[in-house]
C-alpha cells in the first residue's frame, strides 16, 4: 500500500509587501466596510520578479533540504499558473534549469483560475498512487502574481472590483509529494470535485483582469455547498464540524472566508452566530494568518492557507485537515489530510513566518513608483534589463538570503541572477 | 406563498444582516448596494433568503437581479417551478 501526501512546503511571500489600511485610504475605500474584508497587508510583486522568481525562491529552501540521490527523483515538475509568461513554453522550464533538477523529469504548467494548485497536487497523488516510478517524486509549483491593470471600460464591473487592488497579492507555493508524507497524508479518494462554465473573473488580455464580485461570490459559495456534499457522498460517515478540526479555504480575503464558512455552519448545522464565531475563531482562522499577509496568490491560495494552518494549529494529536479550493470560471475541491506534530514540526525549519516579518515594507509612494516608471515587465516583452536598485532599500531587507531575480530579457529569453 | 409574502422574507433577512435598516421602509426599487451592503453581506442575504424559503437552488442563478423587486420576482418564480 503507498501513501502519497505532502513531504514538504514552502512559501515565498514577497520581497516587498504593502500596507493595505494604508492603500485602502489613499484610494478613498470605505475603510469601516474594508474592516470587515480582514485583510491586512499584500505581497507586491517587483519588476524584477515574475512568476519564476517567485516559484523557485519558493522551492530553493526545500530542494536545499533534499540529498542529492532524493533530489534526482524528482520525475514530475508542475507549475501551477494564471500568470503565464508564454503561450507554448512553460514556466516550469526555467524553474527545473534554476533547481538544478535531474533532466528525466516531466515539465509542463496547468492553468484553471485559482484551483490549479490544487489540479497540480491532485495529479501528483495520482502519480505517486499510479507507481508507474515506485519512489519517484513530484514537485508542485502554484505561482501567481498580480500587476493589477485592471480591464477598462465595459459595465459588468462592479464597484466592488476596486476592493481587488488591496486583495491581489504576489506569491509562490511549493510541495514535494512523495511517499513518505510527513507533512500531509492525503485521505485517498476523499475528494469532492465541482465545476461548471461561468464567466465569473478571468484574464481575457495579457496584464489584466475582469470579474463580477457578486457572480464569483455565489458560485464560490456554491461550490463550497456542493463539493462538500460530494465528498461526503463518497466518506461514510462524514460530520462537517467533527470530522475536521481545520478548514482551509482558498482566500481571495478574509471577509469572504469568514461568509462561506457562516453560511456553511448555518446551512449544514443550523448553528448560532456566537457558535459560528467560536468555531471560526477555533477552525478557520489559524489558516488564514499567512493569506492575510501576502494577499490573494490565486492558484497558490489554498496551498498558502494550507501551509498556514499546519504552522498555527495544534497538533497535540493527529488532526484532520480539510481543503476547499476554487478556480473562477470554474472547478472547485473539497478534499483533506492528516497533520502530526511531527509534520509540524519539519514544517518550522522553513521558517516562513519569520520570512514574512522581513520583507520589506513599501511606502504608498514607492508602491506607485512601480507602476509609474515603466518599470513593468508586460507580456510578449522581447528585450529588456531590469533595474535592480529601482528601489534602494529592497535589497538591505533580503541581504543574506539566497534569491533569485529576473535582470534580463533578451529575445524573450528571460535570464536570472542568484542574489544573497 | 405570494409574492407578497417572498418580499417580506427578503426585508426581514436583509434586517437580520443589517440590522442598521429596522427603520427602512423598503421598497421594490431599492438596490441592497444602495442600503450598505457590500458582496459578503449580499451573498449572506441571497443564502438565507434561500433558506428561509426553502429553495434549493444555484445562488448564481439570482445574481442578475438589479434590485430587491426583481430579487422578490426571481424568488417568486423559482418557487412556482420548485
Amino acid at each position: 500500500m503507498v501513501y502519497p501526501g505532502i513531504e514538504a512546503i514552502n512559501v515565498f511571500g514577497g520581497t516587498a509587501y504593502l500596507d493595505v489600511m494604508e492603500l485602502a485610504k489613499h484610494r478613498n475605500l470605505n475603510t469601516a466596510r474594508f474592516e470587515n474584508l480582514l485583510m491586512k497587508e499584500k505581497a507586491v510583486a517587483l519588476p524584477y520578479e515574475d512568476p519564476i522568481t517567485f516559484g523557485v525562491n519558493a522551492a530553493k529552501p526545500i530542494i536545499d533540504s533534499l540529498s542529492e540521490a532524493e533530489k534526482n527523483r524528482i520525475e514530475l515538475l508542475i507549475t501551477c499558473s494564471e500568470s503565464g509568461i508564454d503561450f507554448g513554453k512553460s514556466i516550469s522550464t526555467y524553474i527545473h534549469h534554476y533547481l538544478g533538477l535531474n533532466r528525466n523529469c516531466r515539465l509542463f504548467e496547468i492553468k484553471q483560475a485559482c484551483y490549479s494548485g490544487t489540479a497540480g497536487l491532485q495529479m501528483a497523488v495520482n502519480f505517486i498512487l499510479s507507481q508507474t516510478s515506485p519512489g519517484a517524486r513530484a514537485l508542485i509549483i502554484a505561482t501567481d502574481i498580480s500587476r493589477f491593470l485592471i480591464a477598462e471600460g465595459g459595465d459588468a464591473l462592479s464597484e466592488d472590483w476596486s476592493y481587488s487592488e488591496p486583495s491581489a497579492g504576489a506569491g509562490g507555493v511549493a510541495l514535494l509529494v512523495g511517499e513518505q508524507p510527513l507533512v500531509f497524508h492525503v485521505d485517498v479518494g476523499a475528494n469532492g470535485y465541482y465545476g461548471y462554465e461561468v464567466m465569473d473573473t478571468c484574464r481575457p488580455a495579457p496584464d489584466s483582469e475582469a470579474g463580477d464580485a457578486d457572480l464569483s461570490l455565489m458560485s464560490y459559495l456554491d461550490c463550497c455547498e456542493q463539493t462538500f456534499l460530494e465528498y461526503k457522498n463518497r466518506v461514510p460517515g462524514v460530520h462537517y464540524k467533527d470530522t475536521f478540526q481545520y478548514l482551509a479555504f482558498h482566500t481571495p480575503f478574509g471577509g469572504m472566508v469568514k461568509g462561506a464558512h457562516r453560511t456553511m455552519m448555518r446551512k449544514l448545522l443550523k448553528a448560532k452566530s456566537d457558535e459560528i464565531e467560536i468555531d471560526f475563531t477555533q477552525r478557520v482562522k489559524p489558516g488564514m494568518t499567512y493569506c492575510q499577509r501576502v494577499g490573494n496568490i490565486m492558484g497558490a491560495t489554498v496551498l498558502l492557507s494550507l501551509a498556514s494552518t499546519i504552522d498555527h494549529g495544534y497538533f497535540d494529536t493527529p488532526k484532520r485537515v480539510g481543503c476547499f479550493s476554487y478556480g473562477s470560471g470554474c472547478c472547485s475541491e473539497f478534499y483533506s489530510g492528516i497533520v502530526t506534530a511531527q509534520g509540524q514540526e519539519r514544517q518550522r525549519k522553513f521558517r516562513i513566518e519569520q520570512h514574512l516579518n522581513e520583507r520589506y515594507r513599501l511606502s504608498l509612494g514607492e508602491y506607485e513608483t512601480l507602476f509609474t516608471d515603466n518599470g513593468t515587465v508586460r507580456f510578449g516583452t522581447r528585450n529588456a534589463r531590469l533595474d535592480f536598485q529601482l528601489i534602494p532599500g529592497v535589497f538591505a531587507s533580503s541581504s543574506g538570503k539566497q534569491r533569485l531575480y529576473l535582470e534580463e530579457i533578451s529575445e524573450f529569453h528571460r535570464k536570472y541572477r542568484w542574489i544573497s | 406563498m405570494n409574492k407578497q409574502e417572498v418580499f417580506e422574507v427578503v426585508v426581514r433577512t436583509t434586517r437580520e444582516v443589517l440590522p442598521d435598516l429596522e427603520e427602512h421602509n423598503f421598497t421594490f426599487n431599492d438596490r441592497l448596494v444602495d442600503l450598505g451592503a457590500d458582496s459578503v453581506d449580499r451573498a449572506e442575504i441571497i443564502s438565507m433568503v434561500l433558506e428561509n424559503l426553502s429553495l434549493s437552488i444555484p445562488r448564481v442563478e439570482l445574481t442578475s437581479v438589479k434590485n430587491i423587486g426583481e430579487l422578490t420576482e426571481a424568488l417568486y418564480a423559482k418557487l412556482q417551478s420548485a
